[in-house]
């Protein structure tokens, strides 16, 4: 079995799209939410977002790629090359021969969605536009960066909702370690600011119309966001063969189903994926210093997490630094779990735990350590990244330090 | 129209109306529904209610601001411009705030 490193890190995310950005953002808890500005907004009664707002696909992609392509593949390209870029790898065929492309997302091309069924329903147009399906189909993201790249192996997506991201980064982490692939680009990407998509979040009753909390005892619920973080995984010994950088060591990787609520957050499912991951590592909850929590900041949903953590982690939970990076980043669904499992690499690269922004007051029910609104830097051997999806499906990632 | 609305604004019809949409909602036969009885004692969970509270909606041209997390309880606004917080958990909480926001809608309407 190979050890599996991440040796390369690309995002586009609501507080920029540089790596060095993104970390900073993250450490200065700087919010990418704000008022919403790609949509009309006069008929949500919701009107804020986390959105990707220095994004200019021209400068990107020609006229005819971008022609195919919807933000959720802009963004996941975008991210992909810069992860190539950052691992300062060179695709050989060969290695191309053997690359995996696992990508997750949730919703599909939702931009492309929206616009066309607008366009049918709103405009009376008789025809859609003859690259409607391509750039909307679920597999679109995974697909244009395996052409952009010339990426040749094992090339799917993913989608488990909130979780994809994370449950894209296991899978492809699980094919290195086997020796199926010699090289992996897994992430998750996410565009689902539309009218349509803030319609139906704000039926389902929780969204926040201010901000995110999470944790903080005035949570008034989830902010969307939009973004991608796309990673590249190899084997360790290739990696130093070739002295490449080394963010940190994917160690463990759990799932589990709740087969219960549709919606809500069940603290027994969740804590069985956590425990998964520490299995899998070969590690003791105390072994862990800080984990990146799903938290929302919905009401239920910390308060289940925090119950899950006490479950899965005994008396260690005491000791553990917990922090989620949505009051940053808002809730970007299917790349979640991919910008937080960035948010916990850099963590361990720069021995830094990145706050939880926005917290204003503690809750009961929420009784561990969140690390409020200020960085704290702490020696970091072991983290954990967990993501929690609607339909009760579950992914959490163990990474070590370099 | 102003009529029609003052006609189904009537309590009793309003409350026939909220009990036979929570029947139809959960399944069960409208006779075991009465004002005190509670949504959570007959299984509804957060989605059932948000269902409920959708169905109710659209039947009666309203808004209820109510948020998932807190399915018990809701925050509307009082004559003062400030929130209130109002009970959310039996049939007859439920069809009072749907009363007083039809009522608002009607005056609304009116002026």
């Amino acid at each position: 079995m190979n050890r599996v490193v991440v040796t390369g890190i690309g995002v586009v995310s609501p507080i920029g799209s540089t790596r060095e950005e993104f970390w900073s953002g993250l450490v200065e808890a700087r919010s990418g939410i704000g008022p919403i500005t790609r949509i009309p907004t006069e008929r949500l009664n919701i009107r804020i977002a986390a959105e990707v707002r220095d994004f200019d696909p021209s400068q990107h992609f020609d006229s005819k790629r971008l022609g195919m392509m919807d933000r959720f593949s802009q963004f996941a390209v975008v991210a992909a090359r810069a992860a190539v870029k950052d691992a300062q790898l060179d695709i050989t065929e060969e290695l191309a021969l053997s690359a995996a492309t696992i990508i997750g997302n949730s919703g599909g091309g939702l931009n492309t969605v929206d616009d066309s069924y607008f366009k049918l329903y709103g405009e009376n147009a008789t025809r859609a536009h003859p690259l409607t399906i391509p750039r909307l189909m679920g597999n679109a993201p995974s697909s244009l960066i395996s052409m952009d790249l010339g990426l040749k192996g094992p090339t799917f997506t993913i989608t488990s909702a909130c979780a994809s991201g994370t449950h894209a980064i296991g899978q492809a982490f699980q094919m290195v370690r086997m020796g199926q692939v010699q090289m992996a680009l897994a992430g998750g990407t996410e565009a689902g600011i539309t009218v349509g998509t803030m319609k139906a979040w704000e039926a389902l009753r929780v969204m926040s119309a201010d901000t995110c909390r999470p944790f903080s005892r005035t949570r008034s619920g989830l902010v969307l966001g939009e973004g991608a973080a796309i990673f590249v995984l190899e084997p360790r010994e290739s990696a130093v063969a070739r002295g490449a950088p080394i963010y940190g060591e994917l160690r463990g990787f759990g799932m589990s189903a709740d087969a219960g609520d549709i919606t809500a957050l069940d603290p027994d499912g969740a804590a069985r994926a956590m425990s998964a991951a520490l299995t899998d590592a070969k590690v003791n909850p105390d072994d862990i210093d800080y984990v990146n929590a799903h938290g929302t900041g919905t009401a239920l949903n910390d308060k289940g997490e925090t119950a899950a953590l006490h479950k899965a982690f005994g008396d260690s939970a005491e000791h553990l630094a917990v922090s989620s990076s949505k009051a940053v980043l808002g809730h970007t669904l299917g790349a979640a779990g991919a910008l937080e499992f960035a948010a916990t690499a850099l963590a361990l690269h720069h021995q830094t735990i990145p706050p939880t922004a926005n917290f204003e007051e503690p809750d009961p029910d929420c009784d561990l350590d969140y690390v409020p609104n200020t960085a704290r830097n702490a020696p970091l051997e072991l983290a954990m990244s967990s993501s929690f999806a609607f339909g009760g499906l579950n992914a959490v990632l163990v990474l070590g330090r370099a | 129209m102003s009529d029609q609305h003052a006609a189904a604004a009537k309590p009793a019809a309003i409350i026939d109306d909220v009990r036979s949409i929570i029947a139809k909602s959960l399944n069960i036969s409208v006779d075991r529904l009465t004002p005190e009885t509670h949504l959570d004692e007959l299984g509804a969970e957060s989605l059932d209610v948000i269902e409920i509270v959708f169905a109710i909606e659209e039947k009666f041209d309203i808004t209820i601001p109510l948020k998932a997390d807190e399915a018990t309880r809701l925050t509307t606004a009082d004559k003062g411009g400030g929130s209130q917080d109002v009970p959310f958990s039996t049939v007859g909480e439920v069809a009072k705030i749907v009363e007083k926001l039809v009522a608002a809608k009607t005056s609304k309407a009116a002026q």
